[in-house]
């Protein structure tokens, strides 16, 4: 026990050299007065999905949107993936519109479903985005297996995605959006149609290619317990309308595992964030 | 034993037993037609009365015997469907094609497309010969309108049916359009393209056959005709019914061996 | 989201009638100015303007309603015919699933055999049933439809007695249903939008097959059989006009049937899919 927190102190030591060193960057995402309004169907007032949103996120950050259906948490992901147009306000990427960043291909998405071809092997569904990229063949099979292998589905590369579990399809779906080598994670419910074992191994996957990929991810969840288990900070978001009503830091150490969830200060930090919606 | 139990209840051996059931019930009223009616060989004679008129080596014609007579036509016949299917498959996919790239198109299009599948174009087999005044490119011609309606809107139904969450990735990636259409939208709608080519297929055979008997000039319509008016044996005219039946389940199998050769992974669930 | 939406006029909707009626004033502008003869390189003799197909049908409404009715009760009668004896053997496919489902096999076959090698046989079969040669020639007529229709209405049938949601039977099956019950509760109502799956396919393709099997036919009535009869005799006109009636024809009936759909599936649509 005494020697596992030992590794974890140096662990976490080294991740806080890094995260300060880009910290002096400054901020890599900044959004600004940000609101989007859809117009009613019916004809009626409009509905207000996000209403001035302020938020600066840094480089290499993992920042969790977190709230009830309506709140508008898909709504800002997908604003910043140029999925979505704001009404008024506005994203900035480095200095970039979302657009631009989008042109660059910067942005790597996996969806709530993984949305996999089911005409394609896994190893050419890893493959397609690189293929869009006009990346040479060799250095696509290379990238292919070492994404595979990231996230332990090498020896699956042959299989079709109707031949593989919910929990192995999405981990296709992050391998083929960090295959391209994008400088931004989105993740948008990623695991919510998955069970609770299954989700949970996904975690501890998922922190430890964070640790190795360096990205920026926002994830998108509705899960409080998982927004605390992964982030550095977690965004709170109310509905009717949709607003950041709290930003919580995670200040748990890292890197976490999945008994960390058994901590006083998790729990704490659980209770702290759930205790910030308001109008639920 | 075990080995031979299944084998019997094997879904083969249930669709072997059906095809035996079939053949009993028409060997029972063909015996009662052989005991009522004066000419049974015109109403329904024994299949194996058939299968021997296969076999036989009278000359029919002068020249050829029965089942030369009908395979040669066939051959005449499905030449000509399968350039009409050919065509109106392209002719349709075409149209899906520029009806899901142009909304106006689409909006042109999509009423005469409902439209088309209610009226009987088979009916207007014999006007289609009168303006083109050639019975081939009548055949072609009705054939390929058979084939183009169901290929073009099973196609567009495939097209539509791509989730909006993959059009989404192919954005974030900012896909070029030919690349939308040429990883995603193409390779999706497969399925749905292969649906409209089984249910043309046949018809577009049903159609030549039938154009074929709206003139003399060779087809397995014309020699159905001619049978059927006492030109040659009645025979020929049984062969035509098995020989047209055939043909038209094994266009069906072609586009089903096609489709498992266009898309590998049938087994897909979508 | 199941809000119900209000009817608005949209510039999208405008557009989505407005775009086909142009198209079609076009194509009816091109036609009786001749263009369309140029195009095909026909003449007014063997496609007649629009006027005069309609002059025609003007002036024959006697003639053309008699065909109009030969051809409807045949297409009709085959339909229901064959619809009923559809979906009854759907139901004992179903009693006996195993034998059934192969059955159903042997019978999709039938889709693929040409409808011109069946209606010569049916004439054939027919010959004996009546004196009269317009009642035989009617027998022999709506038993090709009959066929047809039977086809797709057995497989579909089968399909929407089998094909259950999730859990629904053992749901039955936990308040002790018997088989009676399941059928009437649970079977019956889930087929209905495969009945109709059915019918869409059936009713244009009863109208085919009554006209193609009035080309064989013993007695020469029926809109399909003018059409031949019309241009045999050079009158194209006239072939013309009973054309634009069948295609009404077949237009009205879909359109009764889309109609009926609506009311009776009327709750249902989101489960499955038009086209």
């Amino acid at each position: 026990m005494v020697g596992m927190k030992n590794t974890n102190d140096m662990d976490n030591s080294y991740l806080n050299n890094d995260m300060s060193a880009t910290g002096e960057i400054g901020s890599e995402i900044t959004i600004e007065n940000l609101s989007i309004q859809f117009p009613d169907k019916d004809g009626g007032a409009p509905v207000v999905a996000l209403q001035n949103v302020n938020l600066e996120i840094k480089p290499g950050e993992f920042i969790t949107l977190v709230g009830p259906s309506g709140c508008g948490k898909t709504t800002l992901l997908r604003t910043i993936a140029d999925l979505q147009q704001p009404t008024t306000g506005s994203v900035n990427i480095r200095g970039k519109s979302p657009r631009e960043i989008r042109k660059e291909k910067k942005f790597g998405i996996v969806f709530q479903n993984p949305v996999l071809y089911d005409w394609r092997t896994v190893r050419r569904n890893v493959c397609m985005p690189m293929e869009l990229m006009g990346i040479p063949k060799k250095e696509r099979t290379a990238r292919v297996t070492k994404m595979l292998e990231l996230v332990g589905l090498y020896d699956f590369g042959t299989k079709y995605p109707h031949e593989l579990s919910g929990g192995m399809q999405q981990r296709v779906g992050i391998a083929r959006a960090l295959a391209i080598r994008p400088e931004i994670l989105l993740m948008d419910e990623p695991f919510s149609a998955l069970d609770e074992f299954t989700k949970e191994k996904l975690h501890v996957d998922l922190l430890r290619i964070w640790s190795k990929t360096k990205k920026t991810i926002i994830f998108v969840t509705h899960n409080i317990s998982e927004a605390v288990l992964l982030s550095d900070r977690v965004v709170v978001l109310s509905p009717h309308p949709g607003r950041v009503s709290a930003i919580v830091d995670i200040d748990l150490e890292r890197p976490r595992g999945l008994e960390i969830k058994d901590t006083d200060k998790f729990n704490a930090l659980v209770s702290k964030v759930r205790n910030s919606f308001e109008g639920v | 034993m075990n080995q031979i139990k299944k084998i019997v209840q094997s879904k083969q051996m249930v669709t072997f037993a059906w095809i035996i059931g079939l053949v009993a019930v028409w060997e029972i009223i063909a015996s009662y037609v052989e005991k009522t009616k004066r000419t049974p060989d015109n109403v329904l004679p024994h299949l194996y009365q058939i299968v021997e008129s296969v076999f036989s080596p009278d000359l029919v014609n002068g020249s050829q015997t029965a089942i030369q007579i009908v395979l040669s036509n066939a051959g005449i016949t499905l030449f000509r469907a399968a350039i009409g299917f050919v065509i109106g498959t392209a002719i349709g996919f075409l149209l899906a094609l520029l009806m899901n790239m142009f909304t106006a198109a689409e909006k042109i299009a999509f009423p005469y497309l409902m439209i088309i599948q209610m009226i009987p174009i088979l009916g207007m087999a014999p006007i289609v010969l009168a303006i083109t005044k050639d019975i081939d490119t009548s055949r072609i011609v009705i054939a390929a309108i058979l084939t183009f309606y169901p290929v073009a809107t099973n196609t567009l139904a495939g097209f539509k049916s791509v989730e909006k969450e993959k059009h989404e990735l192919m954005y974030s990636l900012a896909a070029r359009k030919r690349d939308i259409y040429k990883k995603l939208l193409i390779p999706s709608c497969m399925p749905y393209f292969f649906t409209g080519l089984k249910i043309s297929a046949p018809m577009a055979i049903t159609a030549s056959i039938l154009v074929d008997t709206l003139q003399g000039g060779g087809g397995l319509g014309c020699m159905l005709s001619q049978s059927l008016k006492h030109a040659m044996t009645i025979y020929v005219f049984w062969q035509i019914v098995f020989v047209g039946a055939i043909i038209g389940i094994l266009s069906y199998a072609l586009m089903t061996l096609l489709e498992r050769l266009v898309s590998p992974n049938k087994k897909a669930k979508r | 989201m199941n809000k119900k939406k209000h009817r608005k006029i949209t510039k999208d909707s405008v557009t989505s009638v407005l775009y086909p009626l142009l198209f079609g004033a076009v194509i009816v502008v091109l036609w009786q100015t001749q263009i369309l003869h140029k195009i095909l390189g026909t003449d007014t003799f063997v496609l007649p303007l629009p006027d005069r197909i309609f002059t025609i049908i003007g002036d024959n409404m006697g003639a053309i309603m008699e065909n109009v009715k030969a051809t409807v009760i045949v297409s009709l009668g085959g339909l229901i015919l064959g619809s009923a004896l559809g979906y009854l053997l759907g139901m004992i496919a179903m009693a006996f699933p195993k034998w059934g489902a192969g059955g159903l096999t042997v019978v999709s076959a039938f889709n693929a055999v040409p409808i011109i090698a069946i209606a010569p046989i049916l004439n054939n079969l027919t010959k004996d049933f009546s004196e009269d040669a317009n009642t035989r020639s009617m027998i022999a007529k709506t038993l090709v439809v009959t066929i047809t229709c039977t086809v797709a209405m057995s497989i579909n049938a089968f399909r929407g007695f089998t094909e259950l949601k999730p859990f629904s039977l053992d749901l039955m099956k936990s308040y002790a249903a018997n088989k009676a019950t399941i059928f009437f509760k649970l079977r019956v109502p889930n087929s209905l939008p495969y009945v109709f799956t059915a019918l869409r396919v059936s009713v244009p393709a009863s109208i085919i097959s009554a006209l193609v099997s009035e080309y064989f036919a013993e007695y020469i009535i029926g809109v399909g059989r003018q059409i031949r009869e019309n241009i045999v005799l050079a009158q194209y006109a006239t072939a013309w006009a009973y054309i634009v009636v069948a295609c009404a024809i077949g237009i009205v009936l879909y359109l009764i049937l889309l109609f009926a759909e609506g009311i009776l599936l009327k709750n249902r649509r989101p489960r499955w899919k038009s086209v």
